[in-house]
Parts: C-alpha cells; structure tokens; sequence
C-alpha cells in the first residue's frame, strides 16, 4: 500500500536538507521544494500543495520559532497539506500550540527520529493523511508531569503503554503491531483506558489522541 | 594648635562692668568741695568709666569717646578742687586710669595701625596734661617736669605694650588656627578626591563585569547555535545515513550465502554505529541545552513554561514581567528556576511547586515555592550556595526560607541588567 507522497523540506541546514531529500527520493518519494527559511516555504507549499511539509522549527532570521509559524499558518490556510514539525529539542509549548485546534494532519518529531528512516517515513505517511504525530518522548514527558497522577496510577503498565502509544498518534493496528498483540486486545486496552480515565470514548484515531493529550495537559 | 582660653561673653561684660564700676568708685575720694566742682566731675568720671562696657566689642569707638572726654576734662580743668589756680599742681582722678585701659583694649582688639595712632593721641594727651597743669607752672619745673612726663608716658606705653602683646598672641592663634583649617580643608580635598576615584573605579568594575557577564551569555549562546549548525546536523545526517545502511543491509540479509557470517556480522556492526550516533545526538542535546537552552531565545516566561511543562512534579506558573530583562540575566534566572525545580523532584516529598515571577523597581524577584519537608539550608558547597554564587556575580541576592515540615520559599532578587 505504498503512496508516493509530494514532500515540500523546510530547513536551513544543507547538510540535513540534501540528507532527507535524498533519503525521500531514494525511498521513491517526490521532494518538490526544499527550501531554507520560512518565506520560501510558504511560497513552496502556496505553488506546489504538497501532501506534507517538513518544517524546522528553528530558522533564519531569528532562528527562535519561525518554522512553528510557518507550520501554524500554512495548517490554517492549507488543511490538507501535513506539516511535520522537526525540533531539535522536545518543546512541549510548541508541541501543545500545534496540537490545539483540530491537529488533523500534524506532527511534532525531535529530530534525532530521522536516524531510524523507516519509522520515520511511516510517521511522515500518517501526517500526509491527516493523521496525528507526537514525539515519544513529549509523550513521556506529558505522562510524567502530568497532574493526574493518581488517575494515572490506576493504570496497568501495559495500559500506560497503550496510552503512550496512542498519544503519539498510532492507530490501533499499529498499536498491536508495536506491541505483539491482536488488535481487540488493543482495543480492550483502549476502553479500559478511556473508562479509567473518565475519557469519552472515540472511534476517532486523531480525536482519541487530542482527548490524550488534553487530558495528560489539563 | 595653639590654645587659647576664651572667656564666656557673659563673663567679659560682667569683667568689665566690675572694672567701670571700681574705676568709678577710686575716684570718689576725690570728690569733695562745694557741689559746683563736684558734681562735673562726678559726671566726668561716671561718663569716662563708663566707655569701658563696650570696649572689646567697639575699641577705637570707645577710646575716642574717652579720649574725647578726658581731652574734655584738661580742656575745662575739670579736677580735684575745681578749675586749677595756675599753681596747682597736676591732679588727674583715678578714673582717668580708663584712658589706660581702653589704649591697652585698643592695642589688643584694634588693628596695630589705629592703636599706634591711639598712642601719639594719648601722648599727645600727656604733653597737653602736662602744660596745662603743674608742674610746668611752678617755679623751677625742670625735675618734676621731666619725673610726671615720664611717669606718665612710662604709663601710656605700658598700656599700649600689654595690649598689644595680647593681640600678638591672639594673632599667632589665629593664624595658627587658620593654618589648620588650611592643613583640614586639604586633607578633606585629599580624601574626597580619593572617594571619587574609588567610585570612579567601582563604577568601571562593574561596567566591565556587567560587559563580561553578558559576553559569557552570548558566547555560551553562539556555541549552542554553533552546535546545533554544526555538530548536531551533521552527527543526524549521520545516523540518517547509518539508519538507511542497516535497513538496506537487513532487506538484503537472509539465505544461505556463503558471506552470511560476514554480512551478519556488517549489520551488527552498522547496528551499534547508528545506535552509537543516536545515543550521542540524545547526549549532544543535553549538553547544548545545559549550555544555553534555545527557549530562552523566546524568553524567560516562555522557558520556565518549558521548564515546568517538563518538571517532574505539578509546577504552577506566574510570570509577570513588562519588559525583557538582559540576556544573562534571564538565562541565570532560568538555571536557577531548573536547579531548584530539579532538588525539588530529588528531595521528594513535594507534591507541587510554585514559580512566580514579577519586575519591581526595575528588579526581577523569582520565588520558588514547594510543599515538601523544608529543611533547605545555605551551606558553604551546597546546591543553594552555588545558586547563591551564581546570583552574586551580578549583585542579585538568594533567600531560603525553609521551616522543618516546611513549605519551602527560596527568593531570588536580580537586577534587569547585568
């Protein structure tokens, strides 16, 4: 079931420009722009609608959050191109201001997630489709400062699992997939999860893991 | 210095009311005869003493008034049994002493010039006194003439001598004060130049440290970025190139291929190479971060945001601050805030914790607060006095007030600007 996706790159260093651009290609994907600042992104993406755009957070001129902007206003004025913002620090400021709103087709990945290409390229397919991305370890660091610890506590470690795995937007096959078990496990995980959370409950993978994040946020 | 006894005013005025009082009095032996004589010369000796009360405060003014009266006095032969037969011989009263006094006041308060002229008027006075009474009159006036011209002005000089050599000394201990003041005045010139200079010099220091601290900031902040051009991208690079090595090397592995050890053994190696560049991109991202979180490019609210959102424990947030303090100073806020954040989730205990930030009078006072154990001490070593030493750099200040059972407040004070 591969789908060749048109993939816009935002990122000022050359070296990781040329690096994902030809890892993309030679995985039979279609880089239509690969651009080094926020102005040519958004020019890129306005001329090319491409299914997903990988985005720095950091670039010229200020090299603070250009690329969250960027990523912020090209998911209003384009919903159907997919932005995965790349960081190369976990910001869970950031993560949270992508993720307000309705994050269909959003993705927030520290950048270190390249070395293992394939999960990342799967990653970049779910935001191509409007699905949702969170880095592991934003989750982790959601789950473990979060103020419902108790609520959490009533948890069994394989469901913090589940929890974790679905915050990071992993639909429940692939759920089962990462954890060796049948997809009807996973979804008795799930709504033993959502019951204990006091979640209600969604059919939805993107609203299942906003309710998530909302949840281990508040 | 030399010292000199000055008399209370109130003293001098009752010395001198005394002295008018007594030189009044002396002549009153000589006050007889009918009331004709008597009376102008009681008026004459009570006029005459009394120029001696405002003698110190108006000499010259005094001394004329008794010159004025005594000249008076010869010219109407005002004396002991009335205006003398030409025979008579000279018979000035006690009272006439005053002359003597005020010359002496005069020589002593007066400028030397107008006591000198206040001599040749009284020995003027003398000559006049002399011809006008006796002895120039009787028969042969030769030794009495030569022992009254004598006696009297032995008597005028004196007077003036001794007054004189009381303004002598009085001159010396004005000057001699007036040197010291000098002596003073210089060595307060002397000390203020020297406080000047030290503050010339504080001032500098801290200019320079000001300049130091922040150039630390900004260096510690361009080797974050240099890092995270540098370093990072291509390390990542790396670990991409090495991830898409090990993934083609395991499509291809399988099958019973003489090589197999050889390829087994390649995609270990690959394995632990691109685990190696991840572990060292995970490590290389810690250490830029403690170097100089790139948040704090943001800000310091939203860095302490960051920093609570991944603090262990529920950290509540408030941060109130118009205007941007100075780089360093925000970053040494941030460390801070992240050191005792970080003792707060080692220490357990604590349930949550407390940041609030606000400017007052241009300061920034951080306050971190948790509702674990207390019992947060300085001790010369410990995490709180490093903070402290950190504070310090910039003349901020760290407080902790940490009761057994505690909460737990440490309140830092930072200037805006380094």
């Amino acid at each position: 079931m591969f789908s060749q996706l048109r993939i816009v790159i935002a990122e000022d260093a050359a070296i990781m420009r040329d690096g994902l651009t030809q890892t993309l290609t030679r995985r039979g994907h279609d880089v239509v722009a690969a651009v080094a600042d926020a102005d040519a992104l958004r020019q890129a993406v306005d001329a090319h609608l491409p299914d997903v755009a990988i985005i720095d957070v950091r670039m010229p001129p200020t090299h603070t959050d250009e690329g969250l902007r960027a990523a912020l206003s090209i998911h209003r004025d384009h919903p159907k191109v997919g932005v995965l913002v790349f960081s190369q620090y976990i910001e869970t400021r950031s993560a949270a201001e992508l993720f307000a709103g309705a994050p269909a087709g959003v993705g927030y990945l520290i950048k270190d997630r390249v070395a293992d290409v394939s999960d990342f390229i799967e990653a970049l397919s779910r935001v191509a489709q409007g699905g949702t991305v969170l880095d592991p370890e934003v989750v982790r660091h959601l789950l473990g400062a979060s103020r419902r610890a108790e609520a959490l506590a009533t948890l069994t470690a394989r469901e913090r699992e589940v929890l974790s795995l679905m915050a990071q937007g992993r639909s429940n096959a692939a759920i089962a997939a990462t954890l060796v078990i049948s997809p009807g496990v996973v979804e008795k995980h799930v709504a033993s999860i959502f019951a204990k959370l006091g979640l209600a409950p969604s059919d939805n993978d993107n609203r299942r893991v906003i309710a998530a994040i909302r949840y281990l946020e508040s | 210095m030399a010292e000199m006894h000055v008399w209370p005013r109130r003293d001098l005025r009752l010395t001198d009311g005394v002295l008018a009082a007594a030189l009044f009095a002396a002549s009153a032996g000589q006050w007889h005869g009918p009331a004709a004589t008597r009376l102008p010369l009681v008026a004459v000796s009570a006029l005459l003493a009394a120029t001696v009360l405002p003698r110190r405060r108006y000499p010259a003014a005094a001394f004329a008034a008794g010159t004025v009266i005594a000249a008076a006095q010869i010219a109407f032969g005002l004396q002991p049994g009335g205006a003398a037969p030409s025979a008579y011989a000279l018979q000035p009263t006690t009272t006439d002493l005053v002359i003597l006094v005020l010359l002496a006041t005069l020589a002593a308060y007066g400028p030397r010039r107008i006591s000198v002229a206040g001599l040749v008027v009284c020995l003027a006075g003398c000559v006049a006194a002399i011809m006008r009474w006796a002895p120039a009159h009787q028969p042969s006036p030769g030794p009495s003439l030569f022992a009254a011209a004598l006696g009297l002005a032995g008597l005028t000089l004196a007077a003036w001598v001794l007054g004189d050599s009381v303004a002598y000394r009085y001159r010396r201990a004005y000057y001699a004060s007036l040197e010291e003041r000098a002596a003073r005045l210089e060595a307060e010139r002397n000390a203020q130049a020297q406080l000047a200079a030290a503050a010339e010099r504080a001032r500098e220091l801290q200019e320079r440290r000001a300049r130091a601290v922040e150039d630390s900031a900004a260096r510690l902040r361009r080797i974050e970025r240099d890092l995270h051009d540098g370093a990072q991208v291509r390390l990542t690079a790396l670990a991409m190139a090495l991830g898409e090595i090990k993934e083609n090397l395991g499509a291809a592995g399988g099958g019973a291929d003489p090589t197999a050890d050889d390829a087994a053994r390649t995609r270990m190696l690959v394995a632990a190479a691109h685990q190696n560049a991840k572990d060292t991109l995970a490590e290389l991202r810690d250490l830029a971060r403690g170097i100089h979180p790139p948040v704090l490019d943001r800000g310091l609210g939203a860095a302490l945001s960051m920093l609570s959102e991944t603090s262990a424990i529920p950290v509540g947030l408030d941060v109130s601050i118009p205007e941007r303090p100075s780089p360093a100073i925000e970053a040494i806020a941030y460390f801070c805030a992240a050191e005792l954040l970080a003792n707060v989730a080692k220490h357990g205990a604590a349930s949550r914790a407390t940041i609030s930030v606000i400017e007052q009078d241009g300061r920034l006072l951080m306050n971190v607060t948790d509702d674990g154990g207390g019992g947060a001490r300085l001790v010369p070593g410990g995490g709180l006095a490093g903070l402290l030493e950190r504070v310090q750099t910039v003349d901020g200040s760290l407080r902790a007030d940490s009761p057994p059972g505690g909460p737990t407040v440490i309140a830092i004070e930072l200037p805006g600007h380094a």
